[in-house]
């Protein structure tokens, strides 16, 4: 093959310490042990995607405006540990990524902890190997970690979202070295969320930036109103961004159990993002006292000091979906603010 | 053994700074305020100061969502009536 179109390092060793050491020299790497993305694994990885040009940009990510064409997302997969039936969830991801309402240019750099979280749907989760079950969001399953990691990377080095450089978080946080699930459609009542994003496919990805996952606990609840009171009260500090934003997204990723209560009483998707939204309010004057920078929709700034105000705009704005196994846990995922998440079609 | 380097290529910015003028003197210079909790006094500070020194003309204007671009009502006002814009702060 001719190397000409890309740069190459030249190592001397195989040892991944190694070659940590040296992507380190370069300002490159997430800190833990890469794989060396030699040319051989990086084809093997390439001839999974099938009769697609590897060369072709998929997006040009901000804010260093580096082109992830298909090897290079290839490449950064191979570093990541990823298995070659994971490229295709990566490349989609990054299709995701460069939608403008994602706004990836302010995800990368605000102050915020924020990083994109990806849910996989459908067929293609379970046949790759991606867990939307118990321990869902880590550790221990190969398929989430090495996928996750490897679009840190992609946004690392191919988007220079590097630590006091493209990415300005004031402290940084551990979803941004992998943060990636499955939606739990074998044991959700309400089938697929991608379909409600309209995407009519067997498998998608949807890519979420917000914070790292909000423990919601109920162990005794069979009445979904006092499960989801308990939702509504997680959405509702006052340290998320959404708080002073009220365009923000929040995911909820109910355990079954508690999606099954909640199914097995008639509750839609839509009934339990109506229920929270007139939920999770708070006073207005609070919130007035609280932010005095607020990025509200014209019609709150009308209301009156004594009145509540929902913590999103609109019910749609709150995603429901399952995630986890057995036990009663769910979380609450709060959006950076600034950013709508995004359901494409998982392709190569 | 050789090895991929994992940044790619660079395509096309989609801005580039304009040229900096030579002189500043009687210049006008825009502050674009990005409503950040201190990025207002940093600027009208520093513009300030380039008043004093250049006898420069100063417009301050605000984006009302720091993390979002400023409109292009925004830019096309900052386009007429400045020929130097301050902006870029932080919190």
């Amino acid at each position: 093959m001719n190397f000409d179109n890309y740069r190459m390092l030249d190592l001397t060793t195989d040892d991944p310490m190694a070659l940590t050491a040296t992507f380190a020299s370069h300002g490159w790497g997430d800190g833990l042990p890469l794989v060396a993305p030699t040319p051989d694994r990086v084809e093997t990885m390439l001839s999974y995607l099938g009769d697609v040009d590897p060369e072709e940009v998929i997006a040009t990510l901000p804010p260093r405006s580096g082109e992830a064409t298909r090897r290079m997302i290839a490449v950064n997969a191979v570093l990541a540990g990823c298995a070659p039936q994971h490229l295709p969830v990566l490349i989609s991801a990054v299709r995701a990524l460069s939608a403008p309402e994602l706004n990836l240019r302010g995800v990368n750099a605000t102050t915020h902890c924020v990083a994109p979280l990806l849910i996989i749907h459908g067929k293609y989760a379970s046949d790759a190997g991606y867990n939307g079950g118990l321990g869902a969001f880590g550790p221990g399953n190969h398929a989430n970690a090495s996928t996750g990691r490897a679009l840190r990377l992609i946004l690392l080095h191919i988007g220079g979202a590097v630590p006091g450089g493209g990415d300005a978080s004031t402290q940084g946080g551990p979803a941004k070295y992998t943060y990636c699930v499955a939606e739990n459609l074998d044991e959700s009542p309400w089938g697929s969320y991608a379909t409600t994003k309209g995407v009519d496919s067997g498998s998608a990805v949807t890519v979420h930036c917000g914070e790292a996952p909000h423990n919601v606990h109920d162990m005794e609840s069979s009445d979904p109103a006092a499960i989801l009171d308990k939702v509504a009260s997680a959405m509702c500090s006052w340290g998320q961004n959404n708080a002073p934003i009220s365009q923000g997204e929040y995911f909820i990723t109910l355990c079954p159990e508690h999606a099954f209560t909640c199914a097995s009483q008639g509750w839609s998707r839509d009934d339990i993002a109506s229920y929270l939204y007139n939920k999770a309010t708070v006073n207005v004057g609070e919130a007035k006292q609280a932010f005095a920078l607020r990025a509200w929709a014209p019609w709150q700034h009308a209301l009156g000091d004594a009145d509540r105000i929902a913590m999103t705009e609109k019910p749609d704005n709150i995603k429901i979906l399952v995630v986890g196994g057995p036990g009663k846990h769910s979380s609450i995922i709060p959006s950076w603010g600034m950013t709508k998440s995004v359901t494409v079609p998982i392709m190569p | 053994m050789k090895i991929y380097t994992p940044e790619g290529q660079l395509g096309e910015p989609q801005t580039s700074l304009a040229p900096s003028p030579t002189v500043l003197a009687g210049k006008r210079i825009g502050i674009l305020d990005n409503t950040k909790p201190n990025a207002g006094l940093l600027l009208a500070r520093l513009a300030s100061r380039l008043a004093d020194r250049t006898m420069a003309e100063l417009t301050i204007t605000e984006k009302k969502n720091a993390a979002l671009a400023a409109p292009d009502q925004v830019i096309g006002n900052l386009t007429k009536e400045v020929e130097i814009v301050l902006t870029g702060s932080a919190d």
